[in-house]
């Protein structure tokens, strides 16, 4: 008996340990994503570009509204970082206290819904800007980029941020569900 | 150690250098040394199965992991319809003008590859899955296999959700077309291309649903054990 208590007061500062490494470094993660779709969300939002050549058969006026995909990805984008703002100060309170998991489970549920609207914002954007770059003959449908330089440099940068963003999620997933795994076998 | 009261089950539970008591033997009889705690657990409650496995205290998480087996059966059916659908979609119009192209299949559009071979993935993952799912249904107790379904289930929830809605996009562009871009709504001309495609996404937009409720799952009954 004596050795196992031993054991256990000696494992129990380094569990505690971890544990509030894996806090730690899902709150900075989620930083690193509230940046990151932030400044995808601006820089699609902000594209306004007006050629100055005239044609009866082309618009030469682009902006991200004028694309159903960039407007969801536009509003998706916005969404899920004002989420990530609203769940610091959650993830703030676990590296306080480790013993919530309530809190947890709270916030694995949201971030997996985030998982899926900001993945699913990001690849609708791409499918797009992919079209926009290449077009489609089969289609004919024509690639815009050639006339739309800047419009389509600041679509297509945008979407990495997105990208970034979904990646990160799947990290802060796994690591709650590690910090719940956790808290089960302690 | 002490085999108490003559009891006639062996616990078969694999206890772990480093695991202590467990802390869900229900009614636990304080005398029992740590070491034989899941005989305890059996032996409280004096029933003989003839399986040892089945104790009551596991009812709920066995429970999860049942659904969670259940749920990953529903999930397959719409990967691979969506799968399927799109893989089979090819039209081919009987019209002849100098500017249209009339033949419609979906490795002309990248976005619709990419849903085939995302669904076509999902659904093998799933099947592959069944069986770590039945054994974590008859050993609840094993948090290394939830967690790894959970992390795999979220990275194919990823992958099918970016497929979907890349195909969405492409059906929606073929449904209304962009007078911005000039680009021309093909549905007019494809119908069954368009009718079948649509399907498709629909049915990995379904697919993805029940992802979502399998890491849901997977993140209670981890908690739960």
């Amino acid at each position: 008996m004596d050795t196992g208590e031993q054991g256990e007061t000696s494992k129990a500062p380094l569990s505690k340990g971890v544990s509030r490494g894996v806090s730690m470094l899902d709150l900075i993660l989620r930083v690193i994503a509230v940046v990151c779709t932030l400044a995808s969300a601006i820089a699609m939002g902000t594209t306004n570009e007006t050629l100055p050549l005239f044609t009866p058969f082309i618009q030469f006026k682009a902006r991200y509204s004028d694309l159903p995909a960039l407007t969801f990805f536009v509003v998706a984008n916005s969404v899920v970082s004002a989420y990530l703002i609203l769940s610091l100060p959650l993830s703030v309170a676990h590296i306080i206290r480790s013993g919530a998991e309530c809190s947890r489970l709270v916030l694995i549920i949201f971030d997996a819904a985030m998982l899926a609207l900001v993945t699913s914002a990001s690849s609708g954007a791409t499918s797009i800007v992919y079209l926009a770059h290449k077009g489609n003959v089969r289609a004919n449908w024509l690639a815009i980029c050639q006339q739309l330089d800047s419009f389509c440099e600041r679509i297509s940068g945008s979407l990495a941020g997105s990208f970034v963003a979904m990646v990160l999620l799947i990290l802060l997933i796994l690591l709650s569900a590690i910090a719940l795994a956790r808290r089960q076998t302690e | 150690m002490s085999t108490s009261e003559a009891a006639t089950v062996i616990p078969v539970y694999d206890v772990a250098p480093g695991q202590g008591a467990p802390s869900k033997a229900p009614a636990a009889a304080p005398s029992a040394p740590p070491a034989a705690a899941p005989a305890a657990a059996a032996t409280t409650a004096p029933r003989k199965f003839p399986m040892p496995f089945f104790q009551r205290s596991d009812r709920g998480s066995r429970c999860m992991a049942f659904l969670d087996f259940l749920l990953r059966i529903a999930a397959f059916g719409p990967a691979l319809a969506a799968a399927i659908a799109t893989g089979t979609s090819d039209e081919t119009l009987s019209v002849f003008t100098e500017f249209f192209q009339f033949r419609a299949r979906f490795d002309d559009f990248p976005a619709f590859l990419f849903l085939m071979v995302a669904s076509a993935i999902a659904a093998g993952y799933l099947l592959l899955s069944l069986p770590f799912s039945a054994v974590v249904v008859l050993r609840p107790q094993t948090t290394v296999l939830r967690l790894l379904l959970l992390v795999c289930d979220t990275i194919m929830l990823g992958l099918l959700t970016a497929a979907g809605a890349a195909a969405a996009a492409i059906v929606d562009l073929a449904h209304s077309g962009n007078e911005r871009a000039n680009w021309v709504p093909i549905c007019m001309q494809f119908h069954g291309f368009c009718r079948r495609t649509s399907g498709a996404v629909v049915a990995s937009f379904l697919s993805v649903f029940i992802f979502v409720l399998l890491v849901i799952l997977a993140a209670f009954s981890i908690r739960k054990r």
